[in-house]
């Protein structure tokens, strides 16, 4: 399989960069990527995963659309109390035909999945649903302007290995979408280049990002055989 | 610069500017094996002037830059060879 | 909030950088965005601008900015300015915002907007990328901390940069470093001191290395004396890889 000109012309600018290439694109084409909580932190990454060519999104998200989730980059004031999902699929439609933007179907298999959960519980089942699936996942933890992202490939320590211990952080704040735009670019480096990305936690303070490798904790299950390939 | 044997490829760029030119033959370069050879059409200008330039950042080889006469003014020939595993890239 | 909607910014640039900005800026409820940018949409924009649909294609890029952003933000004024930042509008544009984004793809561009801020006294947050790099600093007028030209003395010679090779790059590491401009400029505007004032920031979005390295005003850097006039260096050769303002990566 080889990408068409017109699929070359509009990625082209991704196709450059070293290590990027059709093969990179492809797999991206090719992704299923859920994505858990569709509010003001998720729509930075929604927008950036649509533009790179992720080839479906399934939106996971029973809310409407609440007034804080203005301070995203979807929604007009006019979605609030309309559905998160159908509003967010009519904003996102529009930047990409190569792209599907779906409501997730229930029992849906993904190949990768992005976790901007509104709860702490939320956002550790839904990782773990991703890491039982044996599938790539970034789960993004906001806090103020910043917060941290944990980014599991496949065999990786797990989300709750890796989570903050300090519980939920501030309400998000517009600048997050700095930290919604470092998860979509995590994601899309595990989807794409597997193995470019180890298991890691990257906080984000202040505008300063530092990474660190994820470390398992004692007796945690995922140290377990890895399930099946998804 | 000598023009050597076939390449294993061939491809025309000359429909396309940049960043098209660089992207269509970085994407036949991918599709290669190491070492194999790639013959490029393209034109004078700016073509001419980056896409060698940029083959050789990526660790890749120029073979030969020749004018191709039967195709008119203009229209030149790009002998590459795809980098080979022990070639860096040039790092800027 | 209520005070942020007196405030002016200028974004220079709607793309990359400049539209993560803006649409950050937008949302924080920033009363007036001033955006200048004299390019037309291209299909190879719509990896990584989130500004821009695809029936945008062709169309000018500030038009096209500025009714996406009225559409999610009624609240906020802007001022779309198709037109370039050059030599003779710069000091004006500066001078009249709170605080100046530079959100621009080139190096001519950006030494001019550290130039024009620095002569206007007007806070500037720079931000560059190279492929998975992103590199910010903000130079602050009242600041002890360097300007870009504390940095990097000139524009790198015609010729030496911006090879299609270097061309390459993501929406999210653009997107990224675009949003980091936003909140940046949201701390000044709150008054507080910024991130990068007289520090340069870089992040490799791939190995995860980041640094933070002081930048000192260096003795005779014309800028901080109010005396650059920038020079001329040729556009760049590719559809404006967005290039930081030296080596970063």
């Amino acid at each position: 399989m080889s990408l068409s000109d017109d699929r070359i012309a509009r990625w082209a600018r991704q196709l450059l960069v070293p290590g990027f290439g059709e093969e990179a694109q492809e797999r991206l084409l090719g992704a299923r990527v859920r994505v858990v909580g569709i509010d003001a932190v998720a729509s930075a990454a929604l927008v950036y995963l649509v533009q790179a060519g992720v080839g479906r999104l399934w939106l996971d998200d029973p809310e409407d659309v609440s007034p804080a989730d203005l301070a995203g980059w979807l929604f007009p004031p006019s979605a609030v109390g309309t559905s998160r999902v159908d509003a967010a699929r009519s904003a996102l439609a529009p930047l990409s035909a190569f792209v599907q933007v779906d409501r997730y179907p229930t029992g849906g298999v993904p190949t990768a999945a992005l976790v901007c959960a509104p709860s702490v519980v939320q956002a550790v089942t839904s990782a773990e649903a991703a890491r039982r699936a044996g599938i790539p996942h970034v789960v993004v933890e906001p806090d103020g302007d910043g917060g941290a992202v944990v980014s599991v490939p496949r065999g990786a320590p797990c989300y709750s290995c890796a989570r903050s211990t300090a519980g939920a952080g501030r309400p998000p704040e517009p600048g997050v979408a700095a930290l919604a735009a470092l998860g979509a670019a995590e994601l899309i480096h595990l989807m794409a280049q597997p193995g470019s990305v180890t298991g890691r936690r990257v906080e984000l303070v202040r505008g300063v990002a530092t990474a660190r490798p994820t470390a398992r904790l004692a007796g945690c299950a995922c140290a377990g055989a890895q399930p099946a390939e998804a | 610069m000598t023009a050597p044997e076939r390449a294993a490829s061939r491809i025309d760029i000359r429909a396309f500017a940049c960043p098209m030119t660089w992207v269509k033959t970085r994407i036949a370069l991918e599709r290669l094996a190491e070492g194999e050879t790639l013959e490029v059409w393209l034109r004078a200008g700016e073509p001419l002037e980056s896409v060698p330039r940029s083959a050789e950042e990526d660790g890749h080889r120029v073979l030969a830059v020749e004018p191709l006469p039967a195709e008119g003014d203009g229209a030149y020939r790009l002998l590459l060879e795809k980098r080979r595993p022990g070639d860096a890239p040039v790092l800027p | 909030m209520t005070s942020l909607s007196g405030k002016r910014v200028l974004v220079i640039g709607a793309g990359g950088l400049g539209g993560p900005a803006l649409l950050t800026l937008a949302a924080a409820g920033v009363g007036r965005l001033v955006l200048v940018e004299d390019d037309a949409v291209e299909t190879s924009n719509l990896n990584r601008q989130p500004l821009f649909q695809e029936a945008d294609v062709g169309r000018r890029k500030a038009a096209a900015a500025a009714a996406r952003l009225r559409a999610i933000f009624p609240s906020v004024e802007v001022d779309a300015r198709d037109e370039r930042f050059d030599a003779a509008n710069a000091e004006a544009l500066a001078g009249a915002a709170d605080v100046v984004v530079d959100g621009s793809d080139n190096f001519e561009t950006k030494f001019l907007a550290n130039d024009a801020a620095t002569r206007v006294r007007r806070p500037l947050v720079h931000a560059g990328v190279l492929r998975t790099t992103v590199q910010l600093l903000t130079v602050a007028p009242s600041g002890l901390g360097g300007c870009l030209r504390c940095l990097f003395e000139a524009p790198p010679p015609p010729g030496s940069v911006a090879s299609c090779s270097q061309a390459g790059i993501l929406g999210p590491v653009a997107g990224f470093a675009g949003a980091l401009l936003a909140a940046e400029a949201l701390r000044l505007l709150a008054g507080e001191r910024g991130t990068y004032e007289g520090r340069l920031f870089t992040y490799e979005l791939r190995s995860g290395r980041s640094r933070l390295v002081l930048v000192r005003k260096r003795p005779g850097c014309l800028a901080c004396a109010g005396r650059q006039v920038l020079g001329s260096s040729a556009p760049a050769a590719c559809d404006a890889p967005a290039a930081p303002a030296g080596g970063a990566a």
